[in-house]
């Protein structure tokens, strides 16, 4: 069965459609590489699938649970959205790293807070508190980042912030991780420690959508790559198919402007 | 707006103060010596001569129910002034405490901001201006104002190495003035067609004469006499010319009967002699108006 | 001097008033103004309105003139004096008028404040799965505090110095008692240099909050 099912997600923004009719599925393991030109709806569609933004149509289903139907104001609530987000992980082009907070206090604040909604949190506090530090240390020693973990955002390099901030991602156990151009706003000496650590998950067998402008990085760490124009899928398939036997007049000019510049 | 709610204002004063007005001279008429019965007689007759209005629309019923008569003062010697031990004294004060008691209530002194007594009294923060207040046109127009008890006269403050120059009003025509802005000295300076700048208090007029920013003050002869001169900041300055006599009044609000149950109050404190004892007490027995 | 100790009597005990509205002020105006920037920032257009009106009063009309309105008016319109005229009630009135006045002024600064926070931090903790209590207490506040201590420092310095104002409603604030002894009081008359000393007081007060809330500031350093 499919771990993420995405049926008619459309979505407009004053009368722009930015997406139509999208619809996808993916098994587990997967990795999906998004790719497209900019305002071409890749960042809109992951921010849909996080529910940052709500789909004007159609159903997101995870596992086989309907998290969001459009036709369904019940699953529109926010008290009801707030659970189901943790079935997705979201880094940002951006880090968005809480300032305020050490590398480690950055992974382990969310699961902190959700600890704390636990029925026995009182009675197991010190043990919970824990056991939390020893999985994000854990999680950070696996980023590379074991020297760093009392450092503060802005005592990190941009490539160093984003890895914290997959970490912090990952230390919540989502069903599915998104990246939003994670290296984008790096500088290309640093994309490559950012790469280096979504390969290895991606060996993990960890679920990722991945939008991305590395093309050589999309080819080579993806299962499946997606060409999104103008607010639709317009081709789908194993690297192979996409980048070596193109199928559409649209991917090629894109691809094109990569492999030349 | 604001004008609308002050004719309303003033027209419910005037109302209010003709009632009262009444009530008081029928009451002066019933007991001539007795002011405490005068007042209550004030009270009932003010209720009684109209059935639509109660007692609280005398003033001197409010001051009686309330128990309490505000008077607003700034801190002034030998007038209204704090002794060693931060108990409000002086001639003024002295008379003020005796004028509560006899209408049987409390007296309570209330530093005020002298531009702002007309709003005090009208806002009921204070109940009268009591603080050796020269009776101007101005004052006897906006307040409602007893006789005048005390004579007065506006100086002129110059420094004492040029005192000699300035010893007739002619020979002011070029000196810059500072005067307390809204005081008798300022009508003084401005009916003459002196040049000055009007300043927030007498002794802030004192102090830009020592400063040198103005070349001369004019400012209340009691005020002068105990503020410069051999032991004051202002040794240097002298007072010279005198510009009007003038006379010392108690404002209340404006229709209220409490001025002419003060006035009833003055001329028996004169005839037993406690005023004069009073006045001599502070050295001021020499300007008691004489009647 | 033999004048001295009865002017520093005097000089104190106007100063203590001084401080008592200095931080009744702080006390009341830091939680209010929060609750007028929320106001202002609401979704519910009457309420967002209704707040940006009051502060465009507040902030457009001087503080001496809302002192005058505040302990006069109610007299003077619905001829009640709530306010009693001795010297409890002026310090009331001026705490009011303090409060209201300062309220509208942090709240700006609070606004500017949460409003400077990207909105990405509120995002990446919507991600995470935390409410939006727990991203405005645990993520959003400490940034907020960090961007409005240095506006805020300014406006706590201008409200020791502002206090002063009071003295039109009669508050026997320092600078009323520095002016007391130039017309003459507790037998000392035509004293001036009472009235320049009470810099001192503003002086030495001023430096301690600065002081402090440099500290304050130094301490928020430790991130960005």
């Amino acid at each position: 069965m499919a771990i993420l099912e995405v049926e008619h997600v459309s979505k407009t923004f004053d009368k722009t459609e930015v997406l139509k009719d999208i619809s996808f599925s993916l098994e587990k393991g997967d990795v999906v590489s998004i790719i497209g030109s900019s305002g071409s709806g890749k960042t809109t569609f992951l921010r849909c699938l996080n529910f940052l933004e709500h789909p004007d149509t159609g159903v997101i289903r995870v596992n086989g649970e309907t998290l969001f139907d459009a036709a369904d104001p019940q699953t529109r609530q926010e008290s009801e959205i707030r659970k189901k987000r943790l079935h997705f992980g979201l880094v940002f082009q951006s880090f968005n790293l809480f300032p305020q907070y050490t590398a480690l206090g950055n992974v382990m604040l969310a699961k902190e807070l959700l600890a704390k909604e636990q029925p026995d949190y009182k009675a197991r506090k010190k043990e919970i508190h824990a056991e939390i530090e020893e999985e994000a240390k854990g999680l950070l020693t696996q980023m590379g980042l074991a020297d760093r973990m009392n450092n503060y955002p802005h005592q990190l390099s941009g490539g160093q912030c984003q890895r914290v901030a997959i970490a912090r991602a990952l230390a919540l156990k989502p069903d599915i991780l998104c990246f939003d151009e994670p290296t984008s706003a790096l500088d290309p000496e640093l994309t490559g420690e950012v790469l280096k650590v979504i390969k290895e998950l991606a060996d993990q067998k960890t679920t990722m959508i991945i939008v991305t402008h590395e093309m050589a990085f999309a080819r080579d760490v993806a299962s499946q790559v997606i060409f999104m124009d103008d607010g639709r899928i317009l081709e789908k398939g194993t690297p192979a198919e996409v980048f070596e036997h193109t199928k559409e007049e649209r991917t090629r000019q894109f691809l094109s402007r990569f492999t030349q510049g | 707006m604001k004008r609308k709610v002050l004719s309303v204002l003033l027209c419910g004063v005037l109302a209010v103060s003709m009632l009262a007005g009444c009530g008081s001279k029928s009451g002066d008429v019933v007991t001539n010596t007795d002011t405490e019965d005068a007042a209550e007689n004030a009270a009932e007759d003010g209720s009684s001569a109209t059935d639509t209005e109660t007692a609280a629309d005398s003033d001197m019923a409010y001051v009686v129910d309330k128990g309490t008569l505000v008077v607003g003062i700034t801190d002034f010697e030998p007038m209204d002034y704090k002794d060693e031990n931060g108990d409000w004294v002086g001639f003024d004060a002295d008379m003020a405490k005796a004028f509560a008691e006899s209408l049987g209530v409390d007296v309570e002194f209330v530093e005020i901001d002298w531009d702002n007594k007309v709003l005090e009294l009208d806002g009921k923060s204070i109940d009268c201006v009591w603080n050796g207040m020269t009776l101007t046109d101005e004052v006897t127009s906006s307040m409602e104002c007893t006789g005048a008890y005390l004579n007065n006269a506006q100086v002129v403050v110059v420094p004492k190495n040029v005192a000699d120059k300035y010893q007739d009003t002619d020979s002011l025509a070029d000196l810059s003035f500072a005067v307390e802005a809204g005081s008798a000295g300022e009508a003084e300076v401005s009916a003459l067609g002196l040049n000055y700048t009007p300043v927030k208090a007498q002794s802030d007029a004192l102090l830009e004469v020592a400063s040198g920013t103005s070349d001369a003050a004019v400012i209340d002869s009691l005020m002068a006499a105990a503020m410069i001169g051999e032991g004051t900041s202002y040794a240097d300055l002298t007072y010279t010319v005198a510009l009007n006599s003038e006379k010392y009044g108690v404002g209340f609000r404006k229709g209220s009967d409490l001025a002419a149950v003060l006035d009833e109050f003055f001329v028996n404190a004169m005839a037993d002699g406690s005023m004069q004892a009073c006045a001599e007490q502070y050295g001021v027995q020499a300007a008691l108006v004489q009647e | 001097m033999a004048q001295m100790p009865i002017v520093i009597g005097a000089l104190n005990s106007g100063f203590l008033q001084t401080l008592r509205l200095f931080f009744i002020t702080l006390i009341g105006a830091v939680p209010l103004g929060l609750l007028i920037a929320f106001g202002s920032m609401s979704k519910f257009r009457p309420l967002s309105m209704l707040s940006k009106f009051i502060v465009w009063i507040i902030r457009g009309t001087p503080l001496m003139i809302q002192l005058l309105i505040i302990f006069y008016f109610p007299g003077l319109v619905l001829h009640k004096q709530i306010w009693g005229g001795g010297e409890t009630g002026r310090f009331l009135a001026a705490s009011i008028s303090f409060i209201i006045n300062y309220a509208c002024y942090f709240s700006e600064i609070y606004r500017g404040g949460i409003q400077s926070v990207p909105v990405g931090q509120e995002e990446a903790g919507l991600v995470l799965g935390m409410t939006k209590t727990q991203i405005f207490f645990k993520v959003k506040l400490m940034q907020m505090i960090k961007r409005i201590v240095p506006p805020m420092s300014n406006e706590i310095i201008t409200l020791v110095k502002d206090t002063s104002l009071a003295r039109i409603i009669a508050l026997q604030e320092i600078i009323w008692a520095g002016q007391a002894f130039m017309k003459g009081s507790q037998g000392i008359a035509g004293e001036i240099w009472p009235l320049f000393f009470t810099a001192v007081y503003y002086l030495i007060f001023n430096g301690v909050l600065t002081v402090l809330l440099e500290r304050l500031e130094r301490k928020l350093d430790y991130f960005r």
